[in-house]
């Protein structure tokens, strides 16, 4: 079997008893080269995985920064298609950065799951997070996933009031779980669960995969209190300011990323 | 995948991890309510001694001969508030209440569910947001303003299109952040399982009155019910309880806009692709990069890129006949109805009447029919005016 490039990067970080950092930019804001420009630099600057967002009209997981992100970038023209083109080119110049695609569940079916399984393969997406396909709803697109050599991971949410349903979503889970810090939706800052500790050795406990904290996290500090209990950290909304406010600065990109790795 | 939870492949629990043990729980506590006579006999009184049911099922003479069948109107348009919307909201506060919420959100595009969810929270003692668009609110100023009156919040959604899809994201994001004490109760027959099969349980009230008036006046079925579908609550409460009457036949009729092939519509089934959008597996207006389109109609409740899923399974098993009336269409009807019966319908309710004028003189000559006049039109004269003076009207 292949190997997937989360997998390998997680094997990695065990092995040298680090912690992964993950972040997240919508696709094509405010253009491509943009993206990969960010591509490039976080890589660089040690990176560990990056969520690329496909912009969504309705992105009803999502907090007000990444709702105007994909409203921008979709009037600029960003599409799944293209950003599939762009990640085929990012592949073709050897960046080995794994990349997981977050998007909703409508755009992968209207470009037909098969076909859009394929693609992944084609343009070297290692995972996806797809915040309205709850694990009841994943098993067509599982049944492509599981039928292609290559195909990216499934990667698996889980939310502090998933109690009970814990144990069957962890069970088969691979990659990393996201576990997500608060009710609702991205980039609500300082308002992690109250019983986010609890949670979190909860979620540990029932699984062998990394686990991975997203949702209000800006820097490092923020999850100081919990760093035992987590692998890793995703910062998606604080992220996304930060570029915006620079004017897409490679520098500041680099810096904010090795910093929080140090301070992780 | 659930079976139970689908209507052949529509439905579903398409929601955030955060928001599926919220639905079990409310899954639960609806199918215990309904099976609970305590509960159902509160429902019953509320809407008989409160909304003013039971609506009548008149038979509009004037309309009748002019057009050559048998027309009769469930007058929907007389409960309180003005539409059918209260019939859902009164069920769905109660089992809030039941389920020890103390505040309801709500989302709305022409503002007839804003007003009748503010409606039963004032009655009920509940806090309560209603999400509206920013552009809504512009258009919709007089219900915005009743909506206050009855203490509640209405929460502008400046996002996308800042209409009702976005309103509905916005009352979506934020129930999933406060689903411990907060109940979403959601105006049509859409959304994850089990709202359309609850919004349905709190609408059929309108068929099962329709089937047993008929059968006083007529001695007999009717040979067609005819309903206006924007998400489809009032269609399918209209439907609910002749769709194993396999001789009555169904007519569930979308807005069409300025004509379907002119892309401003909003008849989600004329385009037949499916999709994925607020909880549900449905047919969708969808762009070819799977981006949501905006629908349009010169009637804000018909104005929906979606449809319930239980009508996209009706539509795909043939029991329901979906067809589309025009703006220009719909108006007409509109004026029929107010000149020869001395009724204003909403636009909504004219669209349906459009449709059933049209088989009158067809096919359906010398039979009767049933159409839900699913509210009162006074919400809309400011629309009406407009557009019978020929100025640009709000959509």
């Amino acid at each position: 079997m292949l190997v997937n490039r989360i997998e390998e990067k997680i094997d990695k970080l065990k092995r040298e008893g680090k912690k992964a950092f993950i972040t997240y930019m919508t696709a094509g804001l405010p253009d491509y080269n943009t993206t990969k420009n960010i591509i490039r630099t976080s890589m660089e600057a040690g990176l560990d995985c990056m969520e690329i967002g496909i912009p969504f009209s309705d992105p009803v997981a999502d907090g007000n920064v990444i709702q105007d992100a994909s409203f921008r970038a979709i009037n600029n023209g960003a599409t799944l298609e293209k950003t599939f083109v762009m990640m085929k080119e990012i592949r073709d110049e050897a960046i080995e950065l794994p990349i997981v695609f977050m998007m909703y569940y409508n755009q992968i079916y209207n470009y037909g799951i098969e076909k859009f399984v394929k693609r992944c393969i084609e343009c070297g997406v290692d995972g996806l997070i797809i915040p309205d396909l709850p694990f009841e709803e994943q098993d067509e697109l599982r049944t492509e996933l599981n039928g292609h050599e290559g195909a990216p991971i499934l990667i698996q949410l889980v939310s502090p009031v998933s109690k009970s349903r814990i144990e069957k979503i962890v069970k088969d889970a691979r990659g990393f779980i996201y576990a997500v810090s608060q009710m609702g939706v991205t980039g609500n800052e300082n308002s992690f669960h109250n019983e986010i500790k609890n949670y979190l050795c909860e979620v540990k406990e029932k699984t062998d995969i990394p686990v991975m904290l997203g949702f209000g996290i800006g820097s490092a500090k923020d999850v100081e209190f919990i760093k035992s209990q987590i692998d890793g950290a995703i910062v998606g909304s604080h992220f996304i300011r930060l570029m915006e406010d620079s004017n897409f600065d490679m520098n500041i990109c680099a810096n904010y990323i090795k910093e929080f790795k140090n301070e992780l | 995948m659930n079976m139970e939870k689908y209507y052949g492949k529509f439905g579903g629990q398409y929601v955030s991890e955060s928001l599926m043990n919220t639905l079990d729980e409310l899954t639960k506590a609806f199918e215990e309510a309904i099976n609970d006579k305590a509960f159902m006999d509160e429902y019953r009184y509320y809407l008989k001694q409160y909304v003013g049911r039971e609506t009548p099922l008149y038979l509009a003479k004037n309309l009748s001969n002019k057009y050559g069948a048998k027309i009769y109107l469930k007058r929907e348009d007389l409960n309180h508030t003005g539409a059918h919307k209260i019939n859902n909201v009164i069920g769905q506060i109660l089992l809030a209440k039941r389920m020890g919420k103390t505040k309801v959100i709500a989302e709305t595009g022409a503002g007839q569910h804003g007003v009748a969810t503010a409606t039963g929270a004032a009655l009920f003692g509940m806090e309560c947001t209603v999400y509206m668009g920013e552009e809504d609110i512009k258009r919709q100023a007089l219900n915005v303003f009743r909506m206050k009156l009855l203490g509640a919040k209405v929460e502008a959604v400046k996002t996308g299109s800042k209409t009702l899809k976005d309103a509905t994201n916005e009352a979506i994001r934020t129930w999933a952040k406060r689903a411990e004490d907060t109940f979403y109760i959601i105006g049509s027959a859409v959304g994850p399982y089990p709202y359309p099969r609850m919004v349905k349980e709190f609408q059929k009230v309108i068929s099962i009155e329709a089937k047993r008036q008929i059968l006083e006046q007529e001695h007999a079925l009717p040979d067609a019910v005819v309903a206006c579908v924007g998400g489809g609550s009032n269609s399918i409460g209209m439907f609910a309880d002749f769709i194993d009457e396999k001789n009555v036949k169904l007519i569930g009729v979308e807005a069409a806009g300025l004509g379907i092939e002119t892309g401003k519509h909003a008849s989600a089934m004329s385009e037949g692709k499916m999709g994925v959008l607020h909880g549900m597996r449905t047919y969708l207006l969808q762009d070819d990069d799977g981006n949501i389109k905006l629908a349009h109609s010169i009637s804000a409740g018909l104005d929906y890129p979606g449809v319930g899923p239980e009508h996209a399974y009706l539509r795909d098993t043939k029991r329901v006949e979906y067809v589309s009336i025009r703006d220009d269409e719909c108006m007409n009807a509109l004026m029929e109805l107010n000149k020869l019966e001395g009724i204003l319908p909403a636009i909504e309710s004219a669209h349906a009447l459009a449709h059933t004028l049209k088989i009158a003189q067809n096919e359906m000559k010398g039979k009767t029919i049933i159409v839900c006049l699913s509210g009162r039109g006074d919400k809309d004269i400011d629309t009406i005016s407009k557009y019978f003076n020929g100025e640009e009207t709000n959509k």
